[in-house]
């Protein structure tokens, strides 16, 4: 047989007559996989993963395969431009780099002396790797105003686990845990921070025990041993009554339990609060299963905890992190192998240090919008969403005037898409930077072309926990389009603070990189830097908390005026917590189920993603199908207290007929009217942004789970 | 003569459609024309249980393939190692093949006027390559190419660890 070798690199070379093959880090999802890049004629033409990459083994998602048909998309922005004609007229007229840097500038400078530098909010949505360069430039503005997807994203896992072991436990997938119970995620499609479906699958393939906690019938639900299909939003209670068990049949590691933990009696006093009647009631999850589910994780070691985003749009977004972390710990997976891991990074300047974070000139953190009512968010430099809605709107508690946005498109993503969309339409200015023209970036002033991962060099991964970073090369130049870091070194010039930056950004990344001795130019010579590998680190020196323990119980929570152990709380809208409201609309909607190739708002134009799926889907059991005069393929409008969209109904019967379960995100690039059907499809008309609808702690938005009721779309239109 | 086959472990299939496009970025099909596509089957009861597979439908390269026979043209040839090979410059689009082909695998692409199939990437592996959605692309590693007595093994051992939780 010829000898056929997997990704074979010479023989690709050879075989179509490519004139260089780059090794670079992909960021078409939160960043992560090790690619190759293929070119000819100074065009990328091909782009595969690359076999020696420890992330992805070679492997890679439809997403960075298509990454050329978005960086020569015919509609990408490719130079600034600025507004030629009323706000969202989609009136644009072309301007030069240093003119639209230097209006920034004026506007930047002139904000800050008439109001302060914290009515100049600076945001990206997940961040496309320029999370630390945004945060140090509003630092050293002096704004703490920094409006992320972090509140409900990924944020939230990072806040909780700093305040209860000092760092994210990673799955460690490399030695193979015995159990996973993967909970509210779908990582393969998805790309939950830090991970990557491959090594999970591998996992699998080696026998590992597999549980899943979802509504949802995923092909992970349907693989695993036990599926837990409880009720939207009800994670706490379910987590709460599987610790029950676990304390109550000692299942737990003593050793563990005994010398490491902090709190272990008000937190078995608390989990005694939750027996299984009571959460079997509130679950909707036989009392049997939860039991088994207990059992088996416990049991099985090492096991470990695949989680996501999904548990954090709730407002229990705090607690259910809080209360998967108590079952990490007290069954004694953390930092073992083929548990969760506390990985060290290298040695390098780390994301904070560059965020410069310590540089916020006094006085200014105790202006971060919101930072009084949510205090763990605040802790963290986080921010939620209508707090900044509110001080354009209402110049509550002072007025907000510019907005300056590096790839996020927020009326689509952000809770109550109507109330968002008011507040960018009226904002003083705005600056956006992104790939397109996004229905948020046609609300802008000015607009700048924003470069993608083949256009920059980095360091990927610099922010994740799974203790590697990876050189990302620069491969192409498209039209004027600069990279979000080399625009923002620029702009720091032009606005006094050029002390603190470089002459283009490689002095930068030289900066990151001089602990470990070594300059970009060397780093980019290197395939990949991995910390330190050691486990059971909290031996020796204790975890990075305040009572050097794995803090069951909360001192940093309780310091901060909260509940210091997990509570469930019902959902905001439920049929039990507002069981009026349940009467007109008598369906649980849930919002967030992922579909391969796609990432939040992104790649709708890219024809090889979009060809996966032309409509927006919302799924629908067949007998509420039935009920309604539903059918497969059926234009469904969706209508909640706060409005109605329509999407493409498609029977589904892996759900309780209850629920109702719809895509996010949804809009169409192919609309050339500037609003491209923002507000046809989105989701986030449905959802309710209320305070008291958000997580106390962490101001999470309670995105993921509402109140709707479901009809035919009237009259033509319908298949 | 070796014979090759590309086979799916369809039970390890997550959906995630990468071959899909892995294909699309070898042979450009146009939009709509899909030579491997992914399919879902389910969820239904089987067994008296809730499940939901995936089903990942290309040209099965058949021992006696009928779209052969119908061929007017002698477009579709079956090679000796195997691979069922349609030759574009012959096709006529006349569409028989398309009915003959009993697992939906070919279609129509109306811009070429031309029938459209998997051809197993025959131009990358007769020069030592693997074709595109089978080589290292898929998370799940549930695409396999080569001889398939050989790959079936391994499927089938695979199978194996995976449910009997043989951790070496």
């Amino acid at each position: 047989m010829k000898e056929f070798i997997y990704s074979n690199v010479e023989k690709e070379m050879e075989v179509y007559g490519y004139d260089s093959v780059v090794k670079s880090h992909c960021r078409m999802c939160h960043g992560g996989c090790g690619v190759l890049v293929y070119t000819k004629d100074g065009r990328v033409v091909k782009i595969a993963g690359d076999p020696d990459c420890p992330i992805n083994h070679g492997t890679l998602c439809s997403k960075g395969m298509a990454s050329h048909q978005l960086a020569y998309h015919p509609d990408r922005l490719t130079y600034p431009m600025k507004r030629a004609g009323a706000k969202g007229s989609g009136k644009w007229e072309r301007i030069s780099w240093d003119e639209a840097l230097d209006t920034i500038a004026e506007r930047i400078l002139s904000y800050k002396e008439s109001y302060g530098a914290e009515s100049i909010v600076m945001g990206y949505g997940t961040g496309r790797d320029n999370e630390a360069v945004i945060y140090r430039f509003a630092n050293l503005l002096g704004s703490p105003n920094v409006l992320t997807a972090g509140h409900f994203c990924y944020g939230p896992r990072i806040a909780t686990s700093i305040i209860t072991c000092g760092t994210n436990p990673i799955v460690d997938y490399e030695n193979h845990p015995k159990c996973i119970m993967v909970w509210g995620n779908n990582l393969v499609i998805s790309n939950p921070d830090c991970y990557k479906g491959e090594p999970f699958s591998v996992s699998l393939d080696k026998g590992a025990k597999l549980i899943a906690v979802d509504p949802r019938l995923t092909r992970i639900a349907a693989r695993a041993h036990i599926w837990l299909q409880l009720r939207p939003g009800t994670d706490t209670a379910l987590a709460l009554g599987m610790l029950n068990v676990i304390v109550n049949e000692e299942l737990y590691d003593r050793e563990f339990v005994e010398n490491y933990v902090y709190g272990w009696e008000p937190f078995v006093k608390r989990v005694s609060e939750y027996p299984l009647d009571r959460v079997e009631e509130i679950t909707w999850v036989p009392k049997h299963k939860i039991v088994e589910a207990a059992r088996m994780f416990a049991t099985t070691r090492p096991a470990a905890i695949q989680w996501g985003v999904a548990i954090e749009q709730q407002v229990t977004c705090a607690d259910n992190n809080r209360a998967l972390l108590a079952l990490m710990g007290i069954t004694g997976n953390i930092d073992v192998p083929g548990g969760q891991v506390l990985f060290k990074t290298p040695g390098i300047r780390n994301v904070g240090y560059f965020g410069a974070h310590r540089m916020l000139p006094d006085g200014q953190s105790s202006k971060r919008l919101g930072g009084d009512r949510f205090r763990l968010a605040g802790n963290f430099a986080i921010i939620n969403p209508k707090c900044v809605w509110d001080a354009i709107l209402e110049e509550k508690p002072y007025p907000v005037k510019m907005l300056f946005f590096i790839s996020s498109n927020p009326v689509m993503t952000r809770g109550n898409a109507r109330e968002v969309y008011r507040a960018l339409e009226k904002v003083d200015f705005m600056a956006v930077s992104d790939f397109f023209l996004t229905p948020t970036a046609e609300l802008a002033d000015i607009v700048l072309p924003a470069a993608t991962w083949l256009e920059m060099d980095y360091i990927g991964d610099f922010w994740k926990r799974h203790g590697y970073i990876l050189p990302r090369r620069k491969v192409i130049q498209v039209g004027e389009c600069r990279s979000d870091h080399e625009m923002l070194n620029d702009l720091a010039h032009r606005v006094g603070q050029g002390e603190h930056w470089w002459d283009d950004f490689e002095g930068a990344l030289d900066y990151i990189l001089e602990p470990m001795g070594i300059t970009w130019q060397d780093f980019k010579k290197m395939d990949y830097i991995r910390g330190e590998v050691r486990y059971e680190k909290y031996k020796e020196n204790g975890f990075s908390t305040p009572s050097r323990k794995f803090e069951l119980y909360s001192s940093l929570l309780e310091k901060w005026g909260y509940d210091p152990l997990p509570q469930y709380r019902e959902p905001p809208e439920s049929p039990y917590s507002t069981p009026e409201l349940y009467k007109e609309y008598p369906y649980i909607l849930i919002t967030g189920m992922r579909s391969p190739g796609f990432f939040h708002t992104e790649n709708r134009q890219i024809p090889w993603l979009r060809e996966l799926h032309e409509d927006p889907i919302v799924e629908i059991h067949p007998e509420t199908a039935k009920k309604e005069g539903l059918r497969e393929g059926d234009w469904v409008v969706m209508e909640s207290p706060r409005g109605k969209i329509r999407q493409r109904a498609k029977i589904f019967e892996g759900m309780d007929p209850r629920i109702i379960a719809a895509q996010h995100a949804w809009w169409f690039p192919e609309k050339k009217d500037p609003g491209h059907g923002w507000d046809e499809s989105n989701v986030n008309i449905l959802t309710d942004n209320a305070y008291e609808a958000c997580d106390p702690a962490m101001g999470a938005t309670h995105v993921r789970t509402l109140l709707c009721k479901i009809y035919p779309e009237n009259g033509e239109g319908d298949s | 003569m070796k014979r090759y086959a590309l086979m799916i472990d369809h039970e390890s299939c997550w959906g995630c459609k990468t071959c899909e496009v892995a294909c699309k970025q070898e042979n450009h099909s146009p939009y709509g024309i899909k030579l491997i596509s992914v399919l879902e089957d389910g969820p239904k009861i089987v067994n008296g249980k809730l499940d939901f597979v995936f089903q990942v439908n290309t040209c099965r390269h058949c021992d006696d393939p009928p779209c052969v026979d119908v061929c007017q043209e002698g477009a579709i040839n079956k090679r000796e190692d195997g691979m069922v090979v349609m030759d574009y410059e012959k096709c006529t689009g006349c569409e028989s093949c398309i009915e003959a082909c009993i697992y939906n695998a070919i279609t129509f692409d109306s811009d070429r006027g031309v029938a459209q199939k998997c051809n197993l990437c025959h131009h990358r592996v007769d020069r030592g390559l693997i074709p595109a959605c089978a080589d290292n692309v898929c998370l799940a590693h549930c695409i396999y190419f080569g001889e398939p007595d050989e790959v079936q093994k391994m499927i089938k051992n695979r199978k194996e660890i995976r449910q009997n939780g043989q951790i070496p």
